[in-house]
């Protein structure tokens, strides 16, 4: 039965995905796609019925995954945020040319003025480099309705389908209507004839590479009907896809003269190239409203170069968020002043370390140990994850962050380059999401690298969801071929301060590769109790000697 | 024919106060009234104690835009002082603000508090209300947050019996006893403002 739910952008992709179908989910947090999975996980946990959902150690894995969940003849749903299909694109980008059996989708969230990322990349470039379709909603509904259609267009054009959110969108709450709930039924795996379009074998891609390109007139053809031009009497055009068509829409409310317009609607990629001559031969002039990168623009000003306006020539912020206000003023429309803002200065009210997190004392003891020393100007390469708020004032503690595992490898070539020692940290779910390579090499190096993994048994700057690395994290340093005798694991609490900084001046002074723990759970999840019941069961397995004790260094 | 209106609401605070959920349950008892609502929020990292807020957006036809414009609220509902002057601006003139008193000074030079007051005052529609005494004498430590919404109530086109529906479904899993010191809280909220002025 159909019926109503209020719910977000990312959340209503989920809840498509599981109303359509899918026997798995799969993903890994990130914000603004988190939530995403989290719905839909919550749906089939509540309902299971052979359906799983399951956090992934990164993002190429969950896309694997899903691609697995895909070849055996089901629906499946992989989310990620927009730097997460950096990590999953050699399997997106790969999957273009396997084709998908079930429907596959992948949820992606950008993050348009960077509110909690390192970058503002538009998903709808990857996907045109994969050769794939994209849909790009911009409402609630519409994340739930288009998120049915890319299950169909996967099945019907045998592609994974991207649906591509932004921040504004991912976390819009809004009333949404559900259709009615479909088994997971499945078509069964891929069949045998078919096995040599999954094996891209030199041979086998260069025909699946034309198979792919054959099939961009279909895709074309099947997204044709959600791209359109309307037409209009003015000779000032707008062009509009994702949130630039809702804030417009929205105007055009208050403003209804802003219907006479011309108006290119785009909500799916590859689009119909022969809409472009259709909707210029309408237009003298148009302004292109389109959340971040000026992929619209740049192929309107190719036709038609000196009448577009929009990132390119300047009429809006090359960078940043699309607002309504930036359409307001590039349209011209008058807002009436409103309330004068306060004169009184407002410092920054900043995102800070919790009150008695475990990442602080690790931090301290190493400042004091780099300082004991002789060392306090030691550059420390950082990662991603809460303990980055290290980077800022007065810490000051980290003094580079790029991206998920950048650190222990930059540590590590830093070293080589004869800067030593060498200090990489990184928190307990990036290590198991792309540390672990990182420090395979860095055993191999020799080099004088000393790598902190601050474990804190969840990811927690996301919101404590489960690390895969959870009660292994030791075992996987020993596994990577760090010797047992520059393994240490540390608590980081006040009142240990004084031996944790002496574990860390010893681990500095190794000329080889070190690696010190510091182990303590995230003061939410503990608040929030989220370990508990886990912690309960490896009490009672130790208890009676069974699998977990052993499972310990 | 005149243009439909569209109504904003601005709710601020700090990390962990409750900003989301406040924004949860305006956009909730709005649904309920037969409104198109929409609701944005901007976390991430938001827990750890920096500036927080939300925004809810209604009217009588349906919206597509969940962000509102600057200058174009209608009310704000702010849980500490100093982040509420940080969205003073988004008000019309005719705007609303309904602040609590309470400080949350969790950073580096937090302003005299009497200053802030000070620019609170000067604004005109400025509601300020003491929390901390109302939670002493109502024995509810976060009663604040609440009294805050049945004060912002007062300009909401939402009936006592739609918020007590959506107060009470909120809490309905924390048992009968802390939904009705929820509702005591809203009400006495509620009580603070003298006349009613709608949307």
């Amino acid at each position: 039965m159909a019926q109503g739910t209020l719910a977000l952008g990312v959340e209503a992709v989920g809840c498509a995905a599981f109303d359509a179908g899918i026997k798995g989910a799969f993903g890994y947090p990130g914000t603004p796609s988190t939530e995403g999975f989290e719905f839909v996980e919550a749906m089939i946990q509540a309902e299971p019925e052979g359906r799983v959902a399951q956090w992934a150690a990164n993002e190429k894995v969950a896309y694997d995954l899903a691609l697995g969940v895909s070849y055996a003849g089901h629906r499946t749903l992989v989310t990620m945020k927009h730097v997460g299909l950096n990590v999953a694109m050699d399997a997106y980008a790969n999957s273009a040319l396997t084709g998908v059996r079930g429907g596959l989708v992948l949820l992606v969230a950008d993050d348009p003025g960077m509110h909690s990322s390192q970058n503002e990349q538009d998903s709808r470039r990857l996907a045109k480099f994969a050769w794939l379709p994209v849909l790009e909603p911009s409402t609630v509904q519409e994340c739930y309705d288009f998120t049915w259609r890319a299950f169909e267009l996967s099945e019907s054009l045998q592609v994974p389908v991207m649906v591509r959110l932004v921040t504004r969108l991912a976390h819009c709450r809004a009333h949404l209507v559900r259709r009615d709930v479909l088994q997971p039924t499945g078509l069964g795996v891929a069949p045998k004839e078919t096995i040599q379009d999954w094996v891209l074998i030199p041979s086998n891609a260069r025909r699946r590479y034309v198979d792919l390109l054959a099939k961009q007139p279909r895709m074309v053809a099947e997204l044709a009907p959600m791209n359109r031009v309307v037409a209009g009497t003015g000779r000032r055009g707008v062009a509009l896809a994702g949130m630039g068509r809702a804030y417009f829409e929205q105007l055009a409310l208050e403003h209804p003269e802003l219907l006479d317009m011309p108006r290119l609607e785009v909500a799916a990629y590859p689009m119909d190239p022969g809409l472009e001559p259709v909707f210029l031969g309408l237009v003298d002039e148009v302004f292109v409203f389109e959340e971040d990168y000026p992929v619209l623009e740049e192929r309107l000003t190719f036709q038609r170069a000196g009448t577009i306006h929009g990132r390119m020539d300047g009429a809006l912020p090359r960078t940043g968020e699309l607002t309504p206000r930036l359409l307001k003023d590039a349209l011209g429309l008058r807002t009436a002043d409103g309330k004068a803002a306060s004169t009184l200065d407002l410092p920054i009210r900043a995102p800070r370390f919790c009150d008695g997190c475990g990442h602080v004392d690790a931090y301290e003891a190493m400042q004091e140990a780099l300082q004991n020393l002789g060392l306090p100007g030691t550059r420390v390469f950082g990662d991603i994850g809460c303990y980055t708020l290290a980077a800022q004032e007065p810490m000051s503690a980290i003094h580079a962050v790029v991206e998920m595992g950048a650190s222990i490898s930059m540590a590590v070539g830093a070293a080589m380059a004869g800067q030593t020692p060498s200090v990489a940290v990184i928190g307990d779910s990036t290590f198991g999401h792309s540390g672990l390579p990182a420090l395979l090499t860095a055993a191999d190096s020799g080099v004088n690298v000393t790598i902190m993994i601050l474990d804190n048994r969840v990811v927690g700057m996301t919101g404590q969801q489960p690390s895969q690395a959870l009660d292994q994290v030791e075992r996987m340093v020993l596994g990577m071929g760090i010797p047992a005798s520059q393994v240490q694991v540390l608590t980081p609490l006040p009142k240990q301060h004084e031996a944790n900084v002496k574990a860390m001046e010893a681990a500095l002074q190794h000329p080889g590769p070190s690696v010190v723990v510091f182990r303590r759970e995230c003061i939410q999840s503990l608040r929030r109790g989220v370990l508990k019941e886990h912690d309960q069961e490896l009490k009672a397995c130790a208890e009676q000697a069974c699998c977990s004790t052993e499972a310990r260094p | 024919m005149s243009e439909p209106r569209i109504h904003g609401i601005v709710l601020g605070g700090v990390g962990g106060q409750g900003v989301l959920s406040l924004a949860q349950i305006v956009l909730e008892a709005l649904r309920r009234s037969g409104l198109h609502a929409l609701q944005s929020e901007i976390h991430g990292m938001s827990q750890r104690g920096g500036s927080v807020h939300a925004q809810v957006c209604f009217s009588e036809v349906p919206l597509s835009s969940p962000i509102i414009d600057e200058g174009c609220a209608n009310l704000l509902i702010a849980l500490e002082p100093l982040e509420a002057l940080r969205y003073v601006a988004m008000l019309r003139m005719d705007g609303h603000l309904v602040v609590s008193e309470e400080p949350q000074v969790n950073m580096e030079g937090y302003p005299p508090l009497d200053d802030v007051y000070a620019a609170l005052k000067k604004v005109r529609g400025c509601h300020l209300v003491d929390t901390e005494d109302l939670a002493r004498k109502l024995k509810h430590k976060q009663a604040g947050g609440m009294a805050l919404l049945g004060m912002a109530s007062k300009f909401l086109p939402v009936s006592d019996a739609v918020w007590h529906d959506v107060i009470t479904d909120r809490f309905a899993a924390k048992g009968a006893r802390v939904t009705e010191k929820n509702i005591e809280a809203f009400n006495a909220g509620r009580g603070l403002v003298q006349e009613a002025v709608g949307v």
